[in-house]
């Protein structure tokens, strides 16, 4: 009965969102105030829906109501109940559900938060995200439908969840994700109406801006969960791995970062608009173009034969109608408008422009190594796979000018800088960058020409310059005690984030280079040294869970004769989805991890081991959760509160048939 | 000129699309098909039903057949039963390869025959039989020989016993036609030869 | 031609210069970096219609089947090796280090590493696959509701839900690695 609710909810939602792409956008065109009127219900409506069907999905899995088949294929009785409740979104119509649901509730708060916006642009963003609901809430019924039922004959125990996902990170991981993902398409929508409209003033910027850091935020955090986890569940220590999947999320990331850059300077200069429209559809079509790479299997390796075209064609339709039709109307548009701002080869315009070339160019990057495989394959020329190495190599040669120029950017003024006035604080934020980077490492770790030397110094001068820019800036504001309180949270914001990439920049070279690896040959009571510590095996012994058995294994660290600490690693083997997983030991702190994974156990008895001890690996995350929290600080600015009302005076498109609808 | 600048998005997209759409219908299933024109690798395997019987490739020769790699534990192979014994009352011959997956003793696998013939008995009659005889291979190693990739697979094996064909993947009515093709221009080849075919492979036999 | 649009035409050309360079830089080291995929009868023989064989010391990736019994271990390290083949010809793969989890005789792999000579591989990475079944989707679609009594003879008391049986494994889990990528190399 419940699954009935749901298919039915999700029909109902499926009219509404038909509905809000119709009924809003015929108001735009005939000057309906009623029909624009209609949005905000519609939107609120459809988000009901979508999250009944998706309640009533999560019930279905509560219950262990194996008549469903994907309930069947991917949970079982003997699953924790909170692994119950996530594997509804472990499965690929699950996940679509999800994807649905979070679009509805994007829909839903746009409705609820614009009332300060024209009625006019209202009722056009509206109608632009309802008519991506239409593509994917067809998409979830007709093509990989949830709740579909296997009446008569049903299976008395359900598959079990692929343990991959049997973990803390993935209950969170894929919901953030995916808000990032879909919170673009409020963008794109604004980008979208703004496009109709033909109106490109900085107030549609303002508007935009806050919408996009939320979507950024989550985006953001999303990928350190997946990182994280991954960390933890595969068993190698790796954090990333340049995979498809991970890859379609990192793109949109990049675009993203580079939109919120963009809409600064539209907003603030009424510059660059053809430049950040194309940004903002751009980042919406690569979180749509990683959703089909993922699903459609066009990039899943030849050895995968579970791909399916028809839900590829799909989405590749959806992909061209939404990204072709918006790129079109982009070019048709987009000619008429001509920006009037003027500035100097030195200013905040050129630099923010930089950074807006370095992380296209790292998309670029990207974009290539995932799809070329795709590229060599449809030539002809055979099989391949592109190495990390490639990524690696050329993230290298961008990360070096583009923090260099990320250290400068906040201190330099828009329109036009003097070079005199900056040398004095530049030069002294080098210095004291130069010498923290090389006096820490020169204390603790070994001091040599290599990349950490590199990383640290890059990560110190960007973290020093955001610390000296906002002193400097608060000292201008009357004197550093009252000018700090005066700061925008936005600019707080906006240093958080900066810093959090100097974080995750020395982090990232921290580890890459002093990390010690190991794989080993262990008997119980051997011992193992490494940088320090002594890994002890004490024992070895079978385990044996709720829905896995295995092997679990103790060791003891050591280092200078005291004990560190004790770590526990696990080898399940899931019998129902049989799969084996590999729980690593991990002993964090903030300047080293001790990670220690069990592998198979060989004649002797003996076991095979992985001891690793991965200085700063832990900056990495803590770099993202930085730029997180810096996209939170920039989102609680008091004056997104303001700018919509002022927007409201400004929009000459409220032309007086709408006003009173205004009013009303 | 600046007017054009603005499509170059956009025709990069379509460019992009084109691309996507054909590597959504490129076959990741193109085999190196090495092992055509090739005889079928010598083996001594027992019938699944009858596990007291050996067979070997000379068991087989002497007919056009097709060799269908197939296991319980694979729901397209179970699928595709129907369709095969449709093919079988058309006067199709096929022989089925029983492919064991390999028991996993770290999940407390075991082999065991006698369950293994009620329960592909139980299959058979249920979906309906399209073989003639099942061959059971439980160490993979003719599947191993044949460069099985997975099941369903299915050869054309000719009337002297060379591979003519290899399929991977189902076979459904949208893709028989093409392998029946094959199979009838390789039933013809061997009745061109017909009793001459017979007859020179008693010949080479004989001395 | 006034200063400003001497200065337009000046920036328009220096940034198509610098991307002219990037998108050669990338290619280049897009080429460096290019593993091709083979199989063992492939590597024996050569690839595609020039039947080109790979050079010693050239990065490769190779997939195949794991002969049985041909895994050899060292008693005191992790070294291993084992051949490998598809149809026929075999080749070894040497490696030193954790194999996945799912390595088995019998099962197919796939390894990245460097040839050493024609027909030894040292591996940096063995990644196992362990979807055995092709699903094209109308099958996928077809079995849905009818196969659902798994098979009890491969099962342990408790369990008798087959792992391989079932119809939904058709797509890959959307938002996790692939579940292949259990191991790795160094970064």
């Amino acid at each position: 009965m419940i699954p009935e609710i749901g298919q039915l909810s999700l029909i109902f939602a499926f009219a509404l969102s038909c509905l809000l792409a119709l009924v809003p956008m015929y108001g735009s065109y005939s000057g309906n105030v009623r029909a624009l009127l209609l949005a905000k219900p519609l939107a609120i409506g459809l988000f009901l829906f979508s999250a009944t069907a998706m309640a009533c999905l999560m019930y279905a899995f509560y219950h262990s109501d194996f008549t469903v088949i994907n309930v069947a294929s991917n949970s079982s009785s003997v699953l924790p109940w909170y692994f119950q409740l996530t594997a509804s979104f472990g499965s690929h119509e699950g996940s679509m559900l999800l994807w649905v649901t979070i679009l509805a509730l994007w829909t839903a708060l746009v409705a609820l938060f614009s009332n300060s916006l024209p009625l006019l642009m209202q009722g056009r963003i509206l109608g632009v995200m309802g008519f991506i609901c239409v593509g994917f809430i067809a998409f979830s019924l007709f093509m990989s439908n949830p709740f579909e039922r296997s009446l008569p004959f049903f299976p008395v125990e359900g598959r079990d969840l692929n343990p991959l996902l049997q973990d803390f990170g993935m209950i969170v991981h894929p919901p953030l994700l995916y808000v990032g993902y879909v919170g673009f398409a409020v963008s794109f929508a604004f980008a979208i109406a703004a496009l109709i409209g033909g109106k490109f003033d900085s107030t549609w910027a303002r508007w935009a801006r806050p919408w996009t850091l939320a979507a950024w935020l989550f985006l953001t955090l999303g990928i350190m969960l997946g990182s994280w986890w991954a960390y933890n569940e595969l068993g190698w220590g790796g954090w990333w791995f340049w995979d498809p999947v991970e890859n379609a999320s990192f793109m949109p990331w990049l675009v993203g970062t580079a939109l919120l850059h963009s809409l600064a300077v539209t907003e603030k200069r009424g510059t660059f608009k053809s430049w950040t429209v194309l940004l903002a559809i751009a980042a919406f079509s690569l979180s749509l173009m990683g959703a089909f790479l993922v699903r459609s299997g066009v990039l899943v390796s030849v050895h995968s034969f579970a791909s399916d075209p028809s839900r590829g064609l799909y989405l590749l339709a959806f992909l061209l109608l939404v990204v072709g039709g918006s790129l079109f109307l982009y070019a048709l548009r987009m000619n008429a408008v001509r920006s009037q701002a003027r500035y100097q080869l030195f200013s905040r315009e050129v630099l923010l422009w930089g950074n807006n070339v370095f992380l296209l160019t790292a998309t670029l990057v990207v974009f290539l190594g995932t799809l070329y495989p795709l590229f060599h394959k449809e030539l002809g020329l055979g099989s391949i796979s592109i190495g990390e190495p490639f990524f690696n190599q050329l993230f290298y040669y961008l990360v070096i000018p583009f923090s260099l120029l990320l250290g400068l950017g906040p201190w330099v003024r828009w329109k036009q800088q003097q070079l005199p006035p900056l040398l004095k604080p530049l030069t002294l934020v080098a210095l004291l960058a130069l010498t923290m980077a090389i006096g820490y490492l020169a204390a603790t770790q070994s001091l040599a020409a290599n990349l950490a030397l590199l990383g640290c110094l890059l990560g110190a001068w960007v973290g020093m310059s955001a610390i000296g820019e906002v002193y400097q800036r608060a000292q201008q504001l009357g004197g550093f005690s009252t000018g700090i309180g005066r700061l925008q949270a936005s600019h707080w914001g906006m240093t958080l984030a900066h810093i959090g990439f100097a974080v995750l920049v020395i982090g990232v070279a921290m580890t890459k280079t002093l990390s010690v690896e190991k794989d080993v040959r262990m008997k119980i009571g051997d011992t193992v040294e490494l940088n320090g510590y002594h890994f002890t095996l004490t024992d070895v012994y079978a385990l044996k869970g709720p829905n896995y058995g295995g092997q679990a294994a103790e060791l003891e660290v050591y280092s200078d004769g005291k004990k560190v600490t004790h770590l526990h690693a696990e080898k399940r083997f899931y019998p129902l989805q049989k799969t084996v997983m590999t729980e690593a030991a991990v002993h964090a702190r903030l300047s080293r991890d001790l990670y220690v994974a069990l592998g198979e156990e060989l004649s002797g008895p003996s076991w095979a081991m992985r001891v690793y001890v991965k200085p700063f690996v832990r900056w990495i995350w803590l770099g993202g959760v930085l730029m997180a929290l810096g996209a939170l600080l920039a989102l609680l600015d008091k004056r997104y509160r303001r700018a919509s009302a002022h927007a409201e005076v400004k929009t000459r498109e409220n032309t007086a048939a709408y006003t009173g609808a205004e009013h009303a | 000129m600046r007017k054009l600048m603005f499509f170059i998005p956009f025709v990069l997209f379509i460019a992009l699309s084109a691309f996507l759409f054909s590597g959504l219908f490129s076959d990741p299933r193109q085999h190196g098909s090495a092992l055509l024109s090739k005889p079928l690798p010598a083996f001594s395997l027992p019938d699944l039903m009858e596990p007291q019987r050996m067979l070997s490739a000379d068991h087989l020769k002497g007919k056009v057949y097709l060799l269908n790699v197939w296991g319980l534990w694979c729901p397209t192979c179970n699928a595709e039963l129907g369709f095969l014994t449709e093919l079988r009352q058309q006067g199709i011959e096929i022989v089925g390869l029983y492919y064991v997956q390999p028991q996993d003793s770290a999940f407390g696998e075991t082999f065991d025959l006698a369950a293994l013939q009620q329960d592909v008995a139980k299959k058979l009659a249920e979906q309906g039989n399209p073989y003639q005889l099942n061959i059971l291979d439980e160490k993979r190693s003719l599947i191993f020989d044949l460069g099985v990739t997975g099941a369903p697979e299915t050869f054309l094996i000719d009337a002297q016993g060379q591979i003519r064909a290899h399929h991977v993947g189902d076979i459904n009515p949208q893709n028989w036609p093409a392998l029946a093709a094959q199979y009838q221009a390789v039933v013809q080849e061997a009745q061109a030869t017909g009793a001459g075919g017979q007859q020179s492979e008693g010949a080479t036999n004989a001395p | 031609m006034n200063p400003r649009r001497k200065q337009r035409l000046m920036a328009v050309s220096a940034i198509l210069l610098l991307l002219s360079g990037a998108v050669g830089a990338m290619l280049y080291a897009l080429n460096e970096n290019v593993d091709l995929f083979y199989t063992p009868s492939q590597l024996l023989e050569g690839l595609g219609e020039d039947k080109v064989k790979p050079v010693p010391g050239q990065r490769l990736r190779i997939g195949g089947m794991v002969v049985p019994g041909s895994v050899k271990r060292d008693d005191s390290s992790l070294k291993v090796s084992f051949a490998l083949a598809d149809t026929g010809p075999t080749v070894t793969v040497h490696y030193d280090g954790i194999l996945p989890d799912l390595f088995r005789e019998g099962q197919g792999i796939v390894a990245q590493g460097t040839l050493i000579d024609a027909t030894n591989i040292q591996a940096t990475e063995v990644l196992a696959k362990h979807d055995e079944e092709y699903m094209p989707p109308e099958v996928a679609e077809a079995v849905k509701g009818i196969k659902h009594v798994a098979p009890k003879y491969t099962y342990p008391a408790g369990t008798d839900a087959s792992a391989k049986s079932g119809a939904a494994t058709t797509e890959a889990k959307t938002t996790d690695k692939p579940a292949t990528a259990t191991e790795g190399g160094t970064q």
